[in-house]
Formats: structure tokens, sequence, C-alpha cells
């Protein structure tokens, strides 16, 4: 099909499901339900075949998209893929596909969640399909401010104060970001809020560059959970209901990795380069903080929240290698994108697994379990398979994205990858815990009632299992596509 | 005979048994037991075949998995001598083990989920052993040490299980971390990931120009950490002896051709490159000398058979580096090949005793009379003792020799003493718990630490073919494999074989012969007080049998530091970031609400403000 709109259609997926949900009426539940499923299978269909329809042998940025919005400010809707947005898009149609699917049990406030939600990933598919700046703040913003709702009202454990947190904590990001992106515009001579322009610019001096950098960097950095303003996620992450969690550490978080590669690393390449040693030991700092935390948490989510602060470190490690330059530039990338992909499926699988346990539970205290893996084995091996995942066992996608960030690691900054390498160590202490306590010993005679997975809530788990291992087997097929990432000029 | 066929259906089948076990009949115990052994029957079969075929020269059948650019990433299959026999050994080591298993682990409710963990193992090991390139062999060197890491843990409502299992899986990752380090540099190095390749660079003497020594010695120091974690060498052993609490069946597999085995055959696999860094060859031989002896002593004292078999395991891959540190390939590997027949041989007896009288206890076992009900078994455990204590003629004996006789370098007399030292303790050792079982004494000073209790299904017959089939074959196997140390050695390439005169080999048989009757007189005379010679100094007796405190050490020095680092963490985040992030929240808050205070709607006061503040604008404007 010659012309047709896919990104857009990709984009209007989740909206569609909003408007949908928003014109039935609450009481049709299931209506919704279905409506929703069917509107995610819709965008993992669309996504899989904009992976399928990009020519890697071009690479660049295809199936553009460009029309006028706001011609007096120059802003316009400008959308296309490269690599990393394929992967990543593919990412967020499976996290909201299999998120829809694990909240088909929800009874309260169903309309309201689902719509919340369809806005959620209309705002994630936005930015990863954006290329003009204003737009791709306009996408961001409209991915963060449905959190707040969601938390506030179907979440758990001090939830307003959680969703307070998160919100301030973005909302702190956004004011850095803000004037840096204007500053973007304004310096460039204020014609255009195309990314790909903006990076020809020659105006873009190596002083205005080295000053603009930090403001985009530790803006979008708030998002991905870097450290030390990673504050706002794991307290996020534990009250937030299951279905947000996936979403919100397997996707939301990526969207702030994406943002300091797509704005700050795309347009500012000498700012990067410069603040890439910096930026990278904090990366490695959290690493190593993430597991350290990790190792004292009691409750599930907890773990599982500060495991995400020590794996997004990877993420950005990654990152700052490749703005650092070098003959191992393109490894970091690589790593760094995969790592967000297979983070993503990782943790929404966490997620699921743990979401499952809570629901007929009401608990979560990692200390009030024992034996898990004989009391709902499937649920309990799931928890494990992603366990193994997180810990870099060989056959999960987490392996090969760990291996390449710390390969470019040793050889660009050799004690930074020595000790996140080292942090490896105390990935296993965490996670074996967390096993050992919850999932193996003696069983908790409290919970033997527990209701294993059945076929239908299998399903969704079952997929990001299946992603987590294909691309653990074939990671040939992601890296592939990551190598067409456009790099910065 | 198709080699690339043979090769494939020896790497697959496990994996295939593994997958269709697991999946498919995780119930069905029996299927899943009888799948798994024809698929260890099929990579039995098919690597015997290529040992027997094999060509003189190296074969490597690869097939590209994926490229990144243009580098390809090929996996496959590398016969070469060092390949081809550890490849069999393993095959035919998991295969009689798990026909073992068949009975041993008759009535366990996992017993579908064990066979298919072991079919992961085998395969794991297998495709590690035949790696033809560097990222094929860690991903399964890592492989290996999640199998081991599943099966220790295997039940997992033992809390000692799981923790011993997450031990094991720590402990070796500590290990790990060097040896990825080091592959990476070694990838850097040589600029290729293909194995042959590799060791086409190091195997000729002498270093290529454009590699610095330095970088060698790094590299070969980084990949000797892994093998350090692996192969429980000091300072990384402490994991190996907790290791037990899995089954029997995988302790001897974990012990003999698989997860310990790796590491040595890693060096084995890399020795030209180890050639070439001697500072490494001398640091091997430090470490490999005070491990052997280090374990030895503990083993002297222990009193869990399983817990001696394991000391004297990780003393026998201490001995196995000295081989290799030495400078010989062919001492480290041919006892690597012995030392698995008969360390296997030796846990399978075992467990027969331990399946039997219920206990592990030495004093026990031999108390409840396991020698004299299970004849055969005895028999399989003089032939493996005999073995592993070096006793003439039995397996252990010649690649002991081998070994000894490679330690004769400028500088290494004090590993030769260090060697025969160990040689005394392990003949010591090893018969006394030989005559603990065959020569109870129920009025010695000996006291059990765990009592016997005889199984439910004691009725059944005390020795199950199942059970038996696989000792008399590891018993013939540790009776005649010593005497294939050419063949080996012509397999390996080796070019000469330093054969020991009968003069060079007395002081060794010797050294073994008086730990033997030192162990008769404590142990197995009649009215021996079987209590050991150590128990004249408590303080060592007390010493060996802590195990010299290590577990302690470790635990005060390094895991209360970490755990007080991660509480410091911890703090730092709930009590610092996060106590910051809200005060500044609240204080916010709170000068909103004293500002809002002064909104009392006092039209007046709002004027005055107003024209103040507008005032001094003015005037500052004014002023410029």
């Amino acid at each position: 099909m010659p012309g047709f709109p896919i990104l857009t259609a990709t984009i209007l997926c989740p909206l569609i499901a909003l408007l949908v949900t928003l014109l039935i009426p609450g009481r049709h539940e299931k209506a919704i339900k279905i409506a929703n499923t069917l509107c995610a299978l819709a965008s993992v269909i669309l996504a899989i075949t904009i992976w399928a329809q990009y020519d890697r042998s071009v690479g660049g940025f295809q199936m553009m998209e460009d029309m006028a919005w706001l011609p007096s400010f120059d802003i316009r809707y400008t959308v296309g893929v490269d690599g990393a947005g394929v992967v990543l898009g593919l990412l967020t149609a499976i996290v909201f596909f299999t998120g829809v699917l694990s909240m088909w049990t929800l009874k309260t406030r169903v309309k309201e969640y689902f719509a919340f939600k369809a806005a959620l990933v209309f705002g994630v598919f936005g930015v990863f399909f954006a290329l003009d700046i204003f737009a791709f703040f306009f996408f961001y913003e409209i991915a963060v401010l449905p959190m707040y709702p969601l938390i506030a009202i179907w979440g758990s454990t001090r939830k307003e104060y959680s969703a307070m947190k998160l919100t301030l904590f973005l909302m702190a990001g956004s004011v850095l970001l803000f004037p840096g992106l204007i500053a973007l515009y304004v310096q460039a001579g204020g014609e255009t809020w195309n990314i790909l322009e903006l990076a020809q610019s020659p105006q873009y001096t190596r002083t205005f560059q080295i000053f603009c950098y930090p403001f985009i960097y530790i803006g979008f950095g708030v998002l991905a959970g870097m450290f030390p303003f990673h504050g706002w996620s794991p307290t996020g992450h534990v009250a937030a209901p299951t279905a947000v969690s996936m979403l919100h550490a397997g996707v939301l978080m990526k969207l702030g990795a994406f943002g300091i590669l797509r704005i700050g690393m795309t347009c500012l390449p000498l700012g990067a380069a410069y603040w890439a040693p910096t930026f990278a030991t904090l990366a490695t700092a959290g690493i190593i903080y993430g597991a350290f935390v990790a190792m004292r948490q009691t409750d599930f989510k907890y773990v599982i929240g500060f495991s995400s602060v020590s794996h997004m470190g990877i993420v950005l490690l990654g990152l700052n290698i490749y703005a650092g330059g070098g003959d191992v530039a393109q490894t970091g990338l690589d790593g760094a994108i995969f790592q967000m992909f297979a983070h993503g499926i990782m943790t929404a699988l966490f997620f699921s697994a743990v979401g499952f346990i809570y629901d007929q539970t009401h608990d979560r205290d990692i200390r009030h379990f024992g034996g898990l893996v004989s009391q709902v084995p499937i649920a309990g091996s799931m928890f494990i398979l992603a366990a193994m995942c997180g810990m870099g066992v060989p056959g999960f996608a987490s392996f090969w994205a760990e291996l390449l960030v710390f390969i470019a690691a040793v050889q660009t900054y050799p004690v930074l990858g020595i000790l996140a390498i080292v942090g490896l160590i105390f990935t296993a202490a965490y996670t074996l815990r967390v096993l050992g306590k919850a999932m193996f010993g003696p069983r908790n005679k409290n919970w033997e009632h527990l209701v294993d997975v059945g076929v239908w809530a299998l399903l969704p788990r079952a997929i990001l299992v299946g992603v987590l291992l294909l691309f653990g087997f074939f990671p040939n097929l992601i890296l592939d596509m990551i190598r067409s990432t456009v790099w910065g000029p | 005979m198709n080699h690339e066929l043979l090769a494939l259906a020896c790497v697959t089948a496990p994996l295939l048994g593994f997958a269709v076990a697991l999946i498919g009949f995780r119930r069905r115990h029996s299927s899943a037991a009888a799948i798994v052994i024809a698929s260890g029957l099929v990579s039995l079969v098919a690597s015997v075949l290529l040992l027997i075929t094999a060509r003189p020269e190296a074969q490597a059948f690869t097939a590209r998995w994926f490229m990144i650019e243009d580098f390809s990433i090929e996996f496959g299959v590398l016969l070469d001598g060092r390949t081809l026999i550890m490849g069999s050994v393993v095959a035919l080591i998991t295969l009689c083990i798990q026909v073992y298993s068949l009975y041993y682990m008759a009535s366990d409710p996992g017993k579908g989920r064990f066979f298919a963990f072991l079919a992961l193992f085998e395969w794991s090991m297998l495709l590690f052993v035949y790696s033809a390139n560097l990222l094929q062999m860690f991903i399964f060197w890592e492989l290996v040490g999640l199998a081991s890491f599943l099966l220790i843990g295997f039940w997992y409502e033992k809390p000692s299980a799981v923790a011993a299992a997450k031990k094991a899986f720590l402990m070796t990752r500590v290990g790990d971390v060097g040896l990825f380090i080091g592959l990476i540099l070694l990838f850097q190095t040589s600029g290729t990931l293909d194995v042959l390749g590799i060791a086409n660079i190091f195997e000729p003497h002498g270093l290529p120009e454009s590699i610095a020594p330095q970088r060698i010695e790094l590299i070969a120091m980084l990949l000797f950490v892994g093998v350090i974690g692996k192969s429980a060498q000091f300072p990384l052993h402490t994991w190996l002896p907790d290791a037990m609490e899995g089954p029997t069946p995988v302790s001897a597999l974990l012990h003999s051709a698989t997860m310990v085995a790796a590491g040595v055959f890693l060096v084995t696999r890399f020795h030209g490159l180890f050639l070439d860094a001697p500072t490494t060859m001398t640091t091997i031989l430090w470490i490999a000398t005070f491990t052997a002896l280090l374990s030895s002593t503990m083993a002297m004292v222990a009193k869990d058979m399983k817990r001696v078999l394991a000391f004297s395991s990780i003393s026998q891959l201490g001995f196995m580096l000295m081989g290799l540190g030495a400078g010989s390939l062919f001492a480290g590997y041919f006892h690597l090949t012995t030392h698995a027949f008969f360390k296997a041989l030796l846990f399978l007896c075992a467990g027969a005793y331990i399946h039997s009288s219920g206990t592990n206890d030495l004093i026990a076992i031999g108390r409840a009379g396991a020698a004299r009900r299970m004849k055969i078994t005895t028999i399989g455990l003089v032939v493996g003792g005999a073995a592993l204590a070096g006793i003439p003629m039995f397996a252990g004996f010649f690649s002991k020799e081998h070994i000894l006789s490679a330690l004769h370098g400028p500088g290494q007399m004090i590993f030769k003493i260090g060697a025969f030292g160990a040689a005394f303790m392990t003949a010591y050792y090893t018969f006394r718990m030989v005559f603990l079982i065959m020569r109870p004494n129920p009025n010695s000073q000996a006291t059990p630490d765990e009592p016997a209790y005889p199984h439910d299904d004691a009725h059944g017959p005390a020795e199950p073919l199942a059970m038996i089939l696989p000792i008399i074959v590891l018993s013939l196997g540790a009776l005649v494999i010593g005497f294939f140390g050419d063949k080996i050695g012509a397999i390996l390439h080796v070019e000469h074989i330093h054969h020991p005169t009968i003069g060079e080999m007395a002081p060794a048989v010797v050294v073994a012969l008086l730990g033997v009757v030192l162990a008769w007189i404590d142990f197995g005379r009649a009215n021996a007080k079987q209590r050991g010679f150590v128990s004249l100094v408590p303080a060592a007796e007390k010493l060996f049998e802590k195990r010299w405190y290590i577990d302690e050490i470790y635990n005060t020095a390094i895991v209360r530091p970490v755990i007080m680092i991660a509480k410091l963490c911890y703090g730092t985040e709930t009590r610092g970031l996060d106590k910051g992030i809200d005060s500044l929240a609240y204080s916010t808050a709170k000068v909103g609400r004293e500002v809002a205070r002064g909104h009392v709607g006092r039209l007046q006061l709002y004027i005055g403000v107003a024209v103040v503040v507008v005032a001094s604008l003015v005037f500052y404007v004014g002023m410029r």
C-alpha cells in the first residue's frame, strides 16, 4: 500500500481506542475491554508491518509524513522512523497489547482506566515517531500526564503521594527541558522545529552545545530513571496498578532515553561528546546504586523498581558511549537500544507476574511468601524467567544487550566498564535473594489457596516470554534494525 | 561416517531431550526420563564414533548464526583432540548418571523436571566443550552455571539447598566477571572469535611480535579468575562443598565431567596462551598447590561422606591445575579424564549408601552395615578409592605420576613438595573413608553426627540394577582408563610423553602407601580408635573441621560489608534523597500556605505593596 500513512495509523490506534472507550457507556465493561484489545491488536499488527516494510538496505528515516500544523509558529506534524523508532514502536505495541490483556479482570472504573491508558499509549507512539521537536514535546507531555490519575485512582500503597511525587519530578524535568528545546529553536534562527534540519544548523556552536546539552539530558534523564533523579520511578512503580507498571517501566522510561538520543545527541553531538564521561559515570553509579538498594528492599515492586534504575543505567551508559564517539560507538548504541527493548519486555513480564500474585493476596512483601513456585508453578516460573533475563542469562534478550554495552564500555571507559560488569554480581545477589525468599524455600501455608495462571491469563505472559526468547536466540533480527539508526551528523 | 551429521546429532539430542521432557512430559515422569536417556545415548554414540573415526587434523563445522555489519558470528563444533576426548567423557558419565537417577529419583515428585535439567546440563557442557567460537564458549559456560544452579537447588523447598544454589551461582559469577573481561580483551587482541584461530596464534612457542607480553599476562590472569570460580579453587572454593545439597547424582555430575571440569578445560583449551604468560603460570601453581593442601586437610576430618568427596574434588582440581601450570598439557588433561571416572564412581557409591542408610555420615553408614549389604557398591568404593589415592595400576596413579613428574622445572621444588603432601593426605583421607565404611567398629571413639535412618523403601533391593550398572561401568573405567595415557597423548598431539621410570615413581607410591597404612592404623585395624592422627592436636582438628574459618571470614569481611553498603544506599535513598525531595515539596507547599495567609482581603495592604513595588521599579529603571 504505497502512500498509506502507516505511522499516523499506528499513532491513531490508541486514539481510536480512547474515543471508542469514551463513547461506550461505562456499564458495558466487556465492550470497552474488547474495543481496547482490538485496537491494541491493530497497533501490534501495524508495528510489525512497519518492521517488515522498513528497508534496512537504505536505512535512515523512512515512511515520512509531513504536514503543516501551526504554520505561524513553523510547527509541523512530521513523523518518520529509523531503526530505533521501529524497535521501540514494536515494544510499545507489545506492551500495550499484553497490558490490556492482563487487565482483563479489572472491575473498578473500567472506562476511565482504559481511556487514560489509551491516551498514554497515544503519546508514547507519537514520541517514537515524531521528527518535529514541538510535536515530540507535545506527545511527550501527553504520555506523561495520564500517569497521575492512573496511579492516584487505581494504585495502591500511598498512591496519592506517589502520583504527586512522580508528576512533580517529571514536571521538574520538563521545566529543564522546555527552555532547552526553545533554545534549540531560537539559536537555529527560529525557522523550523524539524529535528533533522536543526541537526544541520551551523548556529550550534560548541559553546552553545555544551551549555544547552545538560538541559536536554537531565530533562529527559529524569524520565529515564537517571541517577540521582530516579526517586520518582520506584515509588511510582510500586503504587501503580499492574498494567500501568508494565507500561510505565516497560515503555515510559524509554521515552526519556529515546529523547536524549533523538534530540540531544542528534542535534547537539559536540555537547553530548563533551558531557559523555560525566554522564557515563552517573549511569554507572546508577547501575551499582540501584542494585545495592534493591538488595535491601522487601517489597516485590520496589525490588523491580530499583532493578529498573540499575538496568536503565546500562541503557544510559550505552548511549553515552555512543555520544563519546570512537570505534565502539555503534556497539554502545546497539546495546543501549537493545537494552531498552529487552528491559521493556522483561519488566512488563516481572510486573505482570507480581501483579498476578498481588491481585490474589494483596501482599507484596517478599518475606511473607515462600515456595511460590510450587504453589503457583506457572506464575512462579514466569517470574523466574524474568529474573533470569534480568541476570543476563544467555538465551534471553538482555544477555546480548548487556554484552554489547559492556564490550563497548570496557574499551571506551575501562574503569566504568569493569565497575558495570562487577555490578552483575550484585544484580545476581538481589535477584537470587528474591527468588530464594519468595519463589523457593518452604511453602507459606497462608497462600495454599492461590490459583495459578489460567489459559487466558497465560496468553499475555507467554507472548512476553516468547519475545524475550526470540530475540535472545536471534539477536540479529533486532540488531540489523538498530543498525539503521541514523547517526548524528 | 559423516562427521558433520554426527556432531550435529551429538550436540542437539540433549537439547531436544530437555525441551520435550520439560514442556511435554513434566508430569509424565517415566516418559521424561526415557526421552532424556535416549537423547543421552544418542550423544554418547555420536561422540564416541567421532572420537574413534577422528581425523588427525582439527575439523570445525560451523554455521553462521547471525551477522553484525560484516562481522559474522559463527557457531559450531570444533573437533580436535581436546574436544573429542572430553566430549566422550561428558556423554559417557552423564549417561551413567542418568541411568543411576532412574532408581535414585524414582519416587521424587519432580522426577520429570530433574531429568530435563540433567539434559540441559549435558547440552550446555557438550556445546561448551565442542565450542568453535569464543562467544559460544562464554554462553555455554554461563549455561553450565545456570544448570548447576537449577540442579543444586533442585529441592527448592529446602532452605539449605536454596542457599547452596545461590552461593554457587554468586561465587562462580565473581569468577565470570574476570573471565568476561578477559574474553573481551582476548577478542580485542586477536581480532577473531574463532577458537582454532586463537589457538593457532598462541600454539607455536613464543609470542607474535604484535602482542605485548603484559597484555597476554593480563588476559591469562583474567581467564584464570574465571577458572578459580568455576573449578572451585582458593579463594572461591567455598561454594563446592555446599553444592552437595543437590541430589547425589547431581553432585556426581557436577564434580566429575561438568561444571568444575569446565574451568580446567578452559585452561587446556587455551594452554598455548597460558604458556606465553609465565607469571600467570607461577600464580596458577601457587594457588593450585595451596588449594590442594588446604582442601585435603578439611577432607581428613569431615564426617559427611559427600563432603569428604567434595573436598577431594577441590584438591584434585588443584592437582590438574598444577600439571597445567607446570606446563604439561598432557598431565593436566589426563588427570581431568581419569578423575572424571573415579570421582563420578565414588559419588554414585556414596549415593547408594546414603539411599539405603538414610544418612550422609560415614560412621553411621559403616555401623548400619552398608558395606556387607551392598557388596558391588563396596567394590566400586574400593576401586574408586584406590584410584583417587593413587594406588599403582589404578587410574589416578598414572595421571598423578605425570603431574608429579611435570613439576621438575627450576623453582618448582616447593610445588613438588606440596604435591607430595597433598598426595599423602589424599591417600589417608580416602582410606579413612573406605575403612570407616568397611570396618565399622561400634566400640570406637568415633561419634556419628547424624544417625542412620533406613529408607522407607529399604525393603526393595539393596542394589537395584539401575544403580549397580553405572557403578560397574565406571569401576571398569577407573580400572582401565589409566592405561590409555599414550593413546590420549597421541590424540592430543602431545609429541613426547615423559614416562616416569620406576625410580621416579617410587616416592609417590611410597607416599600413597604411607597414607593408606596410616589410615589402616587409625581406622582400619581391629580396635582402632577411629579418631585419626589429627585429633592429637585438637586446635588443628577444630580448624580443619571449621574449614579454616574461611566461610566465617568471608561473612565478616565481604558479605557483611556488602550488606552494610546496601543498607547505606538504602538509607541514602529513603532518608536522604527521598526525604530531601519530600521536604523540598512540603516546604514549597508550606511557603504557599504562608503566602496565602497574607491574602486576607485587606485591599489597603495590596495597594500599598503594589505601590511600593512599582515605585522601586521606576526608581531602578530611572537610575540606569
